[in-house]
């Protein structure tokens, strides 16, 4: 039952992981211009053969941030279930949408091509890539780091009119309360399941139900969390707080050249896994035509 | 753009609410269909659209908008697609769910509130829907069958979302005139 109430116990991205790694030490702006890069690459390709190139990329980065390959796939464990449904959902009724000129089996609506295997392949190793490359991103740079860098390499597009600085400042105060806010629903499990609630109740195939037992837990978060934010606005203002223009910052960041060699590294491997001729090399060395 | 520091906070405090509700999983409830999973994920971008307007619903939306890339742009319906398809049919939509939710709400509120705010979430829910599944099917990655099995999932979290977002902002406006209850 206590294990109902630990939420977090599995999630692994977003907790930074403070090590002594030339990845840990790179500039947070490149680390976010690369990790983009490398999430195109990965979009990019239609090919296993690149894509798992690409996740074995991850895996040495990942080796080389000093960081536990264990400690990362863990992080599928949360959504292990709903993938799997989606897998198995896929497999069954998205072969007529695979045009393939071979078949292994076909009765009614079901149809299962080499075509089909192939793309739910790329999927599964497309899966795992992505979690390496974000749990990559958030386990070696802080929060507070990230988000600065997301606040300067968008402030070009302040003239445009996006407010860079004020959905920084948000990210910022939502950085703050998360933890706050996951304490506050582990408070309000607790109270609820000390009333009667039937809080933990593994009930998946009746979604009613699981908001019935859920419903008790949203209203409280919401309304005490929209109360937090009263009474930090009250102290913003009470400190006439000003954003936007003229502000000077606290955190800057010095960059090597070597950042900007792994971006332009990163840049490099997207386009050579879009243009690449990835599903000839595929065919002649393991006989595989079955690429979307 | 000059946005009001209350407008910041909430925004602040709502994507800290999604947060929590994606990295728990409490914001997702599995369904027999093929997305697997209905959401209440949007609401806290309803709530930021009709609180505080509609910049602070797209704030609010890019966190719903970031978790659903980052869930299932890796899935297969995707392998094969541009690599910008996942960003328009996962990503762009749920930017206009505060935005949607916005415009129910300040066109209705003058016939009855709480309408107003049922209507709203109902509205916002089913942009997120409509607006996705969509533009799926516009770009040949879901087949048009699937209409009838997101139909009654459609149903299901639009009800949900206006249950939740009456009971939170009509328990927020409450508040806010000082009639407190008990605080979990």
């Amino acid at each position: 039952m206590s294990a109902d109430f630990e939420l977090l116990r599995n999630v692994t991205i977003g907790q930074y992981i403070p090590a002594e790694s030339p990845v840990h030490h790179m500039d947070p702006r490149a680390k976010l211009l690369a990790t983009l890069f490398v999430g195109l690459a990965i979009a990019s390709t239609r090919s296993i053969a690149a894509s798992l190139i690409l996740l074995g990329v991850l895996m040495l980065v990942t080796r080389v941030a000093q960081l536990d390959i264990s400690y990362v796939l863990r992080g599928l464990l949360p959504g292990l279930g709903a993938l799997l449904f989606i897998f198995a959902f896929q497999f069954l009724f998205q072969g007529p949408n695979v045009p393939c000129t071979e078949l292994f089996f076909k009765w009614r609506f079901i149809q299962i091509s080499p075509c089909l295997i192939y793309i739910l392949v790329l999927g599964a190793v497309r899966v795992v890539a992505f979690l390496f490359l974000v749990s990559l991103l958030t386990l070696t740079t802080t929060a507070s780091h990230l988000t600065h860098a997301s606040e300067m390499l968008l402030t070009p597009f302040q003239r445009i009119g996006l407010p860079a600085h004020e959905m920084a400042l948000a990210n910022m105060i939502a950085l703050r309360f998360i933890p706050t806010l996951a304490d506050e629903l582990d408070r309000i499990m607790k109270a609820q399941a000390s009333r009667g609630a039937d809080i933990g109740e593994r009930r998946w195939w009746r979604p009613d139900k699981m908001v019935r037992e859920r419903m008790p837990l949203f209203v409280p978060l919401f309304v005490n969390s929209l109360r937090r934010a009263e009474e930090l606005v009250v102290a913003m203002e009470a400190r006439a707080y000003i954003g936007g223009k003229g502000r000077t910052k606290f955190v800057t960041f010095t960059s090597r050249v070597s950042d900007w060699v792994v971006v332009a590294l990163t840049a490099l491997l997207w386009i050579a896994a879009m243009r690449l001729p990835w599903a000839a090399w595929e065919n002649a060395l393991f006989g595989i035509h079955w690429q979307p | 753009m000059t946005i009001s520091t209350r407008s910041i906070v909430v925004a602040g405090i709502l994507i800290a609410i999604s947060s929590v509700l994606a990295l728990t999983g409490l914001g997702y409830f599995p369904v027999p269909n093929v997305t697997s999973e209905a959401t209440v994920m949007q609401v806290p971008a309803i709530i930021g659209g009709i609180l505080e307007g509609p910049v602070v619903g797209v704030i609010v939306g890019m966190v719903f908008g970031l978790n659903a890339l980052l869930r299932f742009s890796g899935l297969p319906i995707f392998a094969g697609q541009p690599a910008w398809m996942p960003f328009v049919v996962l990503f762009l939509p749920r930017l206009l769910i505060g935005v949607t939710a916005w415009l129910t709400y300040v066109g209705l509120k003058r016939t009855n509130e709480i309408f107003a705010l049922g209507a709203a979430a109902v509205v916002g829910t089913l942009t997120n829907t409509v607006v996705v599944i969509g533009l799926g099917i516009l770009f040949g990655i879901l087949p048009v069958a699937i209409i009838p099995t997101v139909l009654p999932q459609a149903a299901f979290e639009s009800v949900v979302a206006a249950v939740l977002t009456i009971a939170v902002v009509a328990a927020w406006k409450s508040i806010d005139r000082g009639k407190g209850g008990s605080s979990v």
